[in-house]
């Protein structure tokens, strides 16, 4: 498949530190890269329109998942065949993106999603062992679908599976609402896997433990209304 | 009888917002409409009221139209609440397609 029909989205708050070499690398392997900056007040636009993306900007912070909805929907507009989800604070591995289209081509599935407990995660502390189990015991119950890793944002989707996708969820309940949806979708998956590299940066701009709070009721409001 | 005027108005005002309500989020209509009818009802037969107050613990049929009171101001604050979060999503809309139509790249910007 020609590398110009994969865009790779890559949602990002205040990532100049980071997103210069997240950016270089996913160019390097020849991926289109769309950022799409949610209302950053420092140079991460810029710094990533000047390595090669294409940048699209809210004028105000919405939110992760409100971000990465408007990146699949500007990569579908654009006639991609595969979408990519991509962390901008580096945390990710731009090799581990052809694993995961390669995936959804050898599976004939639409989601190719990343497990770092099938790959690897360096340096993981065990408290956010703990959360991310939590958190995949609990989705798994929810949504029915059988995975190791439910909050990985290294995804891979075909144009089917990423127009099946409709993320209302703004803010960090979006990962739970992906899956959601998939399992709605009744589209096929297969869990890829792919390693994921923590640092004091990358901790630091993660989900804490008062999180998941505020996700679990973020899920259930939006069961209250349409 | 001229508070069970008063409290029957209100109530069939919440009444009629549960009914306006129920379209946009179900839950919150049927919920409300459940509990404004449940209020008309003790505040015209009190004597059911008290019984029932007294078979749950509370202790007189008053007091038991003063919590039904606060759980529907609950859930009109509830209400509230998921129609800020209904709004967000319109700006999200909004937001997006501007961000989407002013899309940059280093070669659009030369």
């Amino acid at each position: 498949m020609p590398d110009e029909y994969v865009w790779v989205v890559i949602a990002a708050y205040n990532e100049a530190r980071v997103i210069e070499r997240v950016i270089a690398d996913v160019r390097h392997c020849g991926f289109s890269a769309v950022l799409v900056d949610d209302g950053s007040s420092d140079a991460t636009a810029e710094v990533a329109e000047r390595v090669g993306a294409v940048v699209v900007r809210h004028p105000v912070n919405l939110g992760q998942g409100a971000a990465l909805q408007t990146g699949i929907e500007f990569a579908l507009r654009k006639g991609a065949d595969v979408i990519v989800t991509f962390d901008a604070d580096g945390q990710h591995r731009a090799t581990d993106i052809a694993g995961l289209v390669d995936a959804l081509a050898r599976h004939s599935v639409d989601y190719a999603l990343g497990s770092r407990f099938l790959g690897g995660a360096t340096d993981l502390p065990p408290v956010r062992r703990r959360l991310l189990k939590a958190a995949t015991w609990f989705t798994r119950i929810t949504s029915g679908l059988s995975l190791t890793d439910t909050h990985n944002g290294l995804r891979a989707m075909t144009r089917r599976g990423a127009s099946a996708i409709r993320l209302r969820q703004n803010r960090m309940a979006h990962a739970s609402e992906f899956l959601y949806q998939i399992a709605a979708s009744e589209l096929k998956y297969v869990e890829v896997p792919v390693t994921i590299e923590y640092s004091a940066y990358s901790l630091a701009k993660g989900q804490k433990l008062g999180d998941a709070l505020s996700i679990l009721v973020d899920l259930l409001a939006r069961r209250l209304h349409r | 009888m001229i508070a069970q005027f008063i409290l029957s108005a209100l109530l069939l005002g919440i009444a009629l917002y549960a009914r306006i309500e129920y379209r946009r989020a179900p839950a919150i209509g049927l919920l409300s409409m459940l509990l404004a009818l449940t209020g008309l009802y003790f505040v015209w037969i009190p004597a059911h009221a008290t019984r029932l107050a007294e078979f749950v613990g509370i202790g007189r049929g008053v007091d038991l139209i003063l919590y039904l009171w606060v759980v529907i101001s609950l859930i009109v604050l509830l209400n509230l609440h998921l129609k800020l979060r209904a709004q967000m999503e319109v700006i999200t809309v909004l937001v997006r397609e501007l961000a989407i139509a002013n899309a940059r790249s280093a070669a659009t910007s030369k």
